[in-house]
């Protein structure tokens, strides 16, 4: 099942903060929803366990996440790749990170997801609003984050 | 010497069902009932992917669970020689696990043992595989293109796996070419499971002898001894295959699965017995789905409507192994009966199977190897061209049936149907259903803008294979076998080759000892799915039980009768020749006060047997000469809503022809059950997949089963023409519902819709997809 999302969140602080926390893996890899454990292996990779209930299907998902920093240092990009109770997920993200001129940032981020698996036969039902609720939720803790 | 007042029939009595005193009192013993000292568990760790590589597979972690003692994975079992399993039919061999890669999502990649079922399963969790994704081939259109090659390993480069044709084809040609009428209609019976309510499962271990003994949930546990040792090089006289009692089956347990062999492994590896039990989901993606089949109908006719030729072109979705469970020389089973009820003069019918990302199977679901999908798509053709010849669908049937004088019947496509009535039988229906007051009614409702239908299905089906001759699984050919024990006391057992999953031979079988030998059908123990008692058979499935071992029985109760009479003979003091069997009796010729029961008999046998024989016990193995056509004219109303595309099924009467019928009672309940699994295959169930090859009916939240509330109310009658070649006149049942039914309700709501201008609806006729058709036809019509 191929699911795509997309949105946007204004963050109360510059660019540049706002690039430091998203390529910090230690940090960003927090932001997740029901997020068990992060390890970071290094500067660019590190693994999450995350809770996730979608309808009837509950589990644990192991997620191996690979930031993927542009170069024109306005951009950050993830894939991330993992499994659980027999399902998977194929995930790659990224957001556009824009000047908003008035000190604060607009994160404009989209993504991509494959599920397979029992998580993906629930698709049909609640899959979609679910994992858009969860990207968009990721994404809003990093807006958290930043704004404390 | 007694005499006895009434005869004592037995077959055509609706006794009760002797096995369910056990079943409604929750005794039935099933394999999850097991348990041995020692006993592990086996789970299986499943691919998430449809199509992958497998670049590594880690252990590590699922043999710290605690209670795990035990992973094996493909390498594992391709070292020691069992890497692969072969299929029923010959033509293909299935990874055990996977090997390499994925070709299916829910594909066994890794087998885990544990203590408990839970550490089993938490174990299975733990175990790491790294899949590197490749391009999905979900559907067989794609396949045929070649374009992503699904199995390398195979000789053939090629997602096709065969191509099989039968008929004339330059002949059907022609004659289409030269009609003055011609409907031609896709009609796709869609992929369906048989869902039985018991999933599959086993428990393997080696007794102190070193003798595999391995229960299991098997329709034919005969031809599962010999294909173990086949796959496993353990010698046949060394494994001792036992199938308990089943919670259905319909044809889902006739294959060999690779948690069987991974459980014999287990058991071998570890030394200790090993359950496997697969889950819902387990059973509903990974065991033998039936159907996807996509079949191109064409049907010549004069303008009066007399059919003129057939043409059937067929594409196979088989997924990602060849395990169809079709005999051997039948690559597309008995897809030949597509010809059905009628008098085509010629006909030419082709089927292409290919490869896809899904899961494996074809199996015969409650049908004689692809006689449900033949049927169903010349009853939807039939239904198709009298619309478009403006006749009325009875009418047009009884011009083209085949005639009751044409048997011995040779069909078009090399079938010799062996008898019916078929215009009876339809008059039986027609007349039960109130046919012409029905067609007054649509008239007045469409005239009011309502949607009524009446839809006909009036089917031939094929069951009761061999002959051997014709048909084999694994090189076996296919009889069947009996045996039968008198005791001195006239009790008596039976034991065959078949095994009921429900079907209740434990009563069918002992009426028909009871009729032959005129003895108490109480009193006859029958016992089936124990391969170191039973005489060698090939099983039950595809209505084969009746037609083969129950003729089987009814010739080694004859040879019985034939030993009994020279013991007669001695009792009564006459010779063999003037001892006649007449009233269920043996009796002097003319003097009727002169006569001994089989029962004194019985006790004489092991009593008083002068210089005859000891005993009374006979086996047979038969071979039947052709197979059964069993046959039926169904009739389904439904009214559907307009403004939800709701179908209510207000009234189904269904006229089976089976031939002689042993147990009436038993009869309509198995027309009962095959009714209510066509009801659903027509309204509410398909194993659907995504365009990546995602199952989304992994459970019965999405695979519906019907229950009271859903099943419509069945009204059933007979007519009687038993096969001549049978030895008690009898064709088989069991299958017929499930094979006639799922035209009935299409070609009801098509004729529902048929004044809105829809053609045609592919199953299943869910209310979004009648709605939809509605709406498409109201706004085409503007």
């Amino acid at each position: 099942m191929n699911l795509q999302y997309s949105g946007e969140e204004k963050i109360p602080v510059s660019p540049a903060a706002v690039l430091a926390f998203v390529n910090d893996p230690g940090k960003v890899g927090h932001c997740f929803p029901e997020v068990v454990d992060v390890t970071v292996q290094d500067p660019t990779h590190f693994e999450s366990i995350v809770k996730v209930g979608v309808g009837p299907v509950r589990g644990t998902l192991k997620l191996k996440i690979e930031l993927l920093p542009d170069p024109s240092l306005r951009r950050i990009d993830m894939k991330i790749a993992g499994g659980g109770f027999g399902s998977a997920v194929d995930l790659t993200a990224g957001a556009d990170i824009v000047d908003a001129g008035d000190g604060t940032t607009i994160l404009k981020w989209s993504g991509q997801a494959v599920a397979r698996g029992p998580i993906a036969a629930v698709g049909g039902r609640v899959l979609d609003a679910q994992a858009q609720k969860l990207i968009a939720q990721a994404f809003a803790n990093v807006r958290q984050q930043l704004s404390g | 010497m007694s005499i006895q007042a009434k005869p004592l029939h037995s077959v055509g009595v609706p006794m009760k069902r002797k096995e369910d005193p056990r079943f409604i009192q929750g005794k039935g013993h099933y394999v999850d009932d097991l348990s041995f000292p020692g006993m592990l568990y086996l789970s299986l760790v499943r691919s998430t992917y449809p199509h992958a590589e497998i670049r590594s597979i880690d252990i590590t972690e699922a043999l710290k669970v605690p209670g795990v003692k035990a992973v094996i994975t493909g390498k594992d079992l391709e070292a020691a020689g069992l890497g692969w399993l072969p299929t029923f039919h010959g033509f293909d061999k299935q990874m055990v696990l996977a090997i390499g890669k994925v070709l299916f999502q829910y594909q066994e990649v890794a087998a885990v043992f544990a203590e408990t079922r839970a550490a089993a399963v938490d174990g299975a969790e733990a175990v790491q595989v790294d899949y590197a994704p490749l391009p999905v081939v979900a559907d067989p259109f794609t396949s045929k293109a070649d374009k992503v090659l699904l199995r390398p390993d195979r000789e053939s480069k090629t997602n096709r796996i065969f191509h099989w044709e039968v008929g004339d084809k330059d002949g059907a040609a022609r004659a289409l070419a030269s009609s003055a009428r011609r409907i031609k209609q896709r009609v796709w019976f869609q992929r369906c499971h048989p869902a039985p309510l018991e999933p599959c499962g086993c428990v393997a271990y080696f007794d102190t002898m070193g003798r595999l003994q391995f229960h299991v949930t098997s329709q034919a546990p005969h031809v599962y001894r010999t294909a173990l040792a086949l796959v496993t090089g353990i010698a046949e006289d060394k494994i001792h295959v036992i199938s308990p009692d089943l919670g259905g089956g319909f044809g889902n347990k006739v294959p060999v699965y690779p948690g069987y062999v991974c459980a014999i492994v287990g058991a071998l590896k570890i030394g200790r017995p090993v359950k496997w039990i697969e889950t819902r989901t387990e059973n509903l993606t990974s065991t033998g789905f039936a159907r996807d089949y996509h079949m191109d109908v064409e049907i010549g006719a004069t303008a009066d409507g007399r059919v003129t030729a057939l043409r059937v072109a067929t594409t196979a979705d088989h997924g990602a192994f060849d395990a169809a469970a079709d005999p051997s020389r039948y690559p597309a089973g008995i897809f030949g009966i597509v010809t059905g009820s009628y008098d085509f003069p010629v006909a030419y019918a082709e089927v292409d199977a290919f490869f896809t990302n899904k899961a494996p199977g074809g199996i015969a679901y409650r049908c004689s190897f692809r006689v449900t999908e033949a049927s169903y798509a010349i009853e939807r053709g039939m239904d198709i061209l009298a619309d478009e010849l403006g006749i009325d669908a009875a009418e047009l049937r009884r011009k083209n049936f085949i005639r009751k004088d044409q048997f011995p019947y040779p069909s078009a496509l090399g079938f010799t149907y062996d008898s019916g009535d078929y215009h009876k039988t339809l008059d039986v229906a027609l007349e039960r259903i109130g046919y012409d007051a029905l067609l007054k009614e649509q008239a007045e409702k469409r005239a009011r803008g309502e949607l009524m239908g009446i839809g006909l299905s009036t089917f031939t089906e094929v069951v009761g294979a061999g002959p051997s001759k014709h048909f084999d699984i694994l090189g076996i050919r296919m009889f069947d076998s009996a045996e039968i024990r008198i005791h001195p006391t006239g009790a008596g057992i039976v034991r065959t080759g078949t095994k009921s999953q429900g079907q209740g031979h434990e009563t069918t079988w002992a009426q028909i000892v009871a009729e032959e030998l005129g003895l108490d059908a109480g009193a006859i123990m029958v016992e089936e799915g124990d391969t170191d008692t039973a005489p060698y058979g090939l099983g039950t499935y595809a209505s084969r039980s009746t037609p083969v071992a129950g003729a089987a029985i009814t010739m080694a109760a004859r040879r019985i009768r034939e030993k009994a009479r020279k013991i007669a003979a001695h009792l009564l003091e006459a010779g063999e020749a003037d001892v006649e069997w007449t009233d269920y009796r043996f009796q002097v010729k003319g003097v009727p006060a002169r006569s001994v029961t089989m029962k004194e008999v019985a006790f004489a046998a092991y009593t008083n047997m002068a210089q005859n024989e000891p005993g009374l016990e006979a086996t047979y193995y038969y071979d039947p000469p052709n197979m059964t056509y069993p046959n039926g004219a169904y009739v389904a109303v439904v009214d559907v809503d307009r403004e939800t595309g709701e179908v209510k099924v207000r009234r189904f009467v269904a006229v089976d022809d089976c031939g002689t019928v042993i147990n009436p009672m038993i009869v309509e309940g198995q027309i009962h059950g095959g009714l209510t699994e066509g009801f659903a295959m027509a309204f509410i169930q398909e194993i659907q997949y995504d365009a990546e090859g995602n199952n989304l009916s992994t459970n019965f939240t999405d695979y519906l089963v019907p229950t009271s509330l859903e099943t419509p109310h069945w009204e059933t009658a007979g007519t009687v023409t038993p096969s001549p070649h049978h030895p008690m006149g009898a064709k088989g049942v069991g299958e017929s519902p499930n094979v006639g039914s799922p035209a009935a309700f299409v070609n009801a709501v098509v004729d529902a819709l048929s004044p809105l201008g829809v053609r045609h609806i592919d199953m299943p006729m869910t209310r979004d997809k009648v709605w939809r058709a509605i709406r498409d036809a109201e706004s085409t019509k503007g």
